[in-house]
């Protein structure tokens, strides 16, 4: 048999479901004095599953929680099936995980379980972003009175948007807690839960409906700050250049926001 | 000799778990190993502290997904990204295992073993001098554990590394608990493999833990290292002279201080071996 075919031969059996492999391929094989070919190609069967669902178990564990570990082995089984690692790195396997949360469950359960997911992700990507350069308080200081009204600003590159129609973060945080798991309820509005990374620490913040606007008009639609305050106007009237400044100094304080080049 | 090699001394493996301690405690570490994928990232909090260290202690790469042995073309991405990360710390050396991690399509994540033939003899051969100019340094390559072994094999794992070194040029990673677990699991005499290593070409020696489930052994890393490897590393350091030792742990992580115990040992048992040696000099 080529090297070539060999190895396809061994990737079929890291693959399969059953740890037994192939006689054909078995038959290329030997083992030793007290290890048979059969438990060698076990051990190899079983550590190809087990490491990937070691990843899957750190990088998901709101998930794990909510599961268990029986149900949860047997959702990520069936993922590195569906979807074997395509990257040099085990920190992407989970890339997909919530796409195939929706996939593989019926939606009244996958719904739910595959924001969590979706959420946890965030936080990978979060973690490993590039720093960028977030604007600080002292360059807010430091900006010329006549630079405000044209001020742009963009999201910093680890600031993660998550789509919230769960209280996915009461159950994540629920996790993180180790405490009793809220119910899944549907939110009425929905939420924007952004996680990022501010001086190497994951954060996490749910945004009311006006904050979201306020922030998507900035960062989105690439509003001045003068802008921010005209289409605040509509709202808090007089108060308008307050609450932007408000907000303004909250997103800064945050770590949320670069400036856009003019 | 060996002992032309640069000797970093006793190193340890890089892990999340020890960065504070590592900078605030400054530790009695004449090196640290990290695994090169870990920082194959744009930001965060392992670069920021892999900067940190570099700053103080001298580092070595050691890479787990480069594939030599693979069916598949190299990936030219991760090696410019494994020269990149080589740029920014620059490390003693860059290592990654004799073995195939990447099949047709998947990555699969295991360090796999190759069947001792000419044909991949000359198939990873070709690939290390493709690495090579790229990296633009020698390839170290590490022995690893295995579990079956190819019926068409033509050379014993030993013959087959002193061949490959000698067609590419490149260096040997000696990982003595690898030589230990596959001997037990495949019948050979350990000592045979490691006397018969051509000892110009070993640059790193590897230390670590496995679990013995008695009719065979699993190299796991997650245990301390045991009596018979820490004999062999002793006959091995008399045999070679000084090699950079790494203690290597990838689970159940111990309190930091248990390891730095253990890599005393290390350079006690070191010593002395090297001590043995020059006596019959």
């Amino acid at each position: 048999m080529r090297l070539t075919d060999w190895q396809l031969a061994f990737e079929q059996h890291l693959l399969s479901e059953t740890p037994v492999a192939n006689s054909g391929f078995a038959a290329t094989l030997l083992g030793g004095p007290t290890l048979d070919v059969d438990t060698g190609l076990a051990i190899y069967h079983n550590a190809y599953i087990s490491r990937l669902q070691d990843v899957l178990r750190h990088d998901f564990s709101a998930i794990l929680y909510w599961l268990g570990d029986d149900e949860f082995a047997a959702l990520t089984e069936a993922y590195v099936r569906r979807y074997p690692s395509a990257h040099y790195s085990l920190r992407w396997l989970g890339e997909r995980f919530p796409t195939f949360i929706l996939e593989h469950l019926v939606a009244e359960q996958g719904v739910p379980l595959a924001e969590l997911a979706r959420l946890e992700w965030a936080f990978t990507l979060a973690f490993d972003a590039p720093q960028g350069e977030p604007l600080t308080l002292h360059d807010m200081a430091s900006l010329a009175p006549e630079d405000w009204p044209g001020l742009q600003v963009t999201l910093a590159p680890s600031v993660q948007q998550v789509f919230c129609r769960f209280n996915t973060v009461a159950i994540w945080r629920a996790s993180k807690d180790e405490s009793d798991f809220p119910h899944s309820q549907a939110l009425d509005p929905v939420q924007i839960c952004l996680v990022w990374r501010h001086q190497n620490v994951c954060h996490y913040r749910s945004l009311e409906p006006a904050e979201i606007c306020a922030l998507a008009g900035m960062v989105t639609t690439g509003w001045r700050f003068s802008e921010l305050c005209a289409e605040l106007a509509v709202t808090y009237a007089e108060g308008a250049p307050l609450q932007a400044v408000t907000w303004l100094k909250q997103w800064v304080q945050d770590g949320l926001l670069e400036r856009r080049a003019p | 000799m060996a002992m032309s090699l640069p000797f970093l001394g006793y190193g340890l493996g890089l892990r999340n778990e020890y960065y504070e301690q590592i900078l605030e405690q400054s530790p009695a570490v004449d090196w640290f190993e990290v695994i090169s994928e870990n920082y194959l990232v744009q930001g965060g909090k392992a670069l920021y502290y892999l900067d940190a260290i570099a700053e103080r202690y001298p580092l070595v790469m050691h890479g787990v997904s480069l594939s030599i042995g693979g069916p598949h073309a190299l990936d030219t991405d991760y090696l410019k990204q494994i020269r990149q990360l080589a740029e920014r710390i620059q490390p003693a050396w860059v290592s990654d295992h004799l073995c195939w991690s990447r099949g047709s399509a998947h990555q699969l994540h295991d360090l796999l073993p190759l069947p001792y033939t000419e044909e991949s003899l000359y198939h990873v051969a070709a690939r290390v001098r493709q690495v090579q100019d790229v990296l633009e340094r020698p390839l170290v390559l590490e022995n690893v554990s295995s579990y079956v072994r190819s019926k068409a094999d033509e050379f014993t794992e030993w013959e087959f590394l002193n061949a490959l070194a000698h067609l590419s040029g490149c260096q040997l990673l000696l990982d003595v608990n690898n030589v230990y677990v596959s001997s037990r699991n495949h019948g050979f005499d350990a000592w045979t493999f490691i006397r018969n290593l051509p000892p110009q070409s070993i640059r790193q020696l590897h230390l670590a833990g496995h679990m013995d489930y008695g009719d065979y052994v699993v190299d796991t890393h997650d245990h301390p290292v045991c009596d018979p490897v820490w004999d062999l590393y002793q006959q091995t350091l008399e045999h070679l002279g000084p090699v950079s030792t790494l203690l290597e742990r990838d689970d159940h992580f111990p309190p930091f201080e248990e390891l730095l115990t253990e890599l005393s040992k290390a350079r006690e048992l070191g010593a002395m071996a090297l001590a043995r040696r020059s006596l019959c000099a």
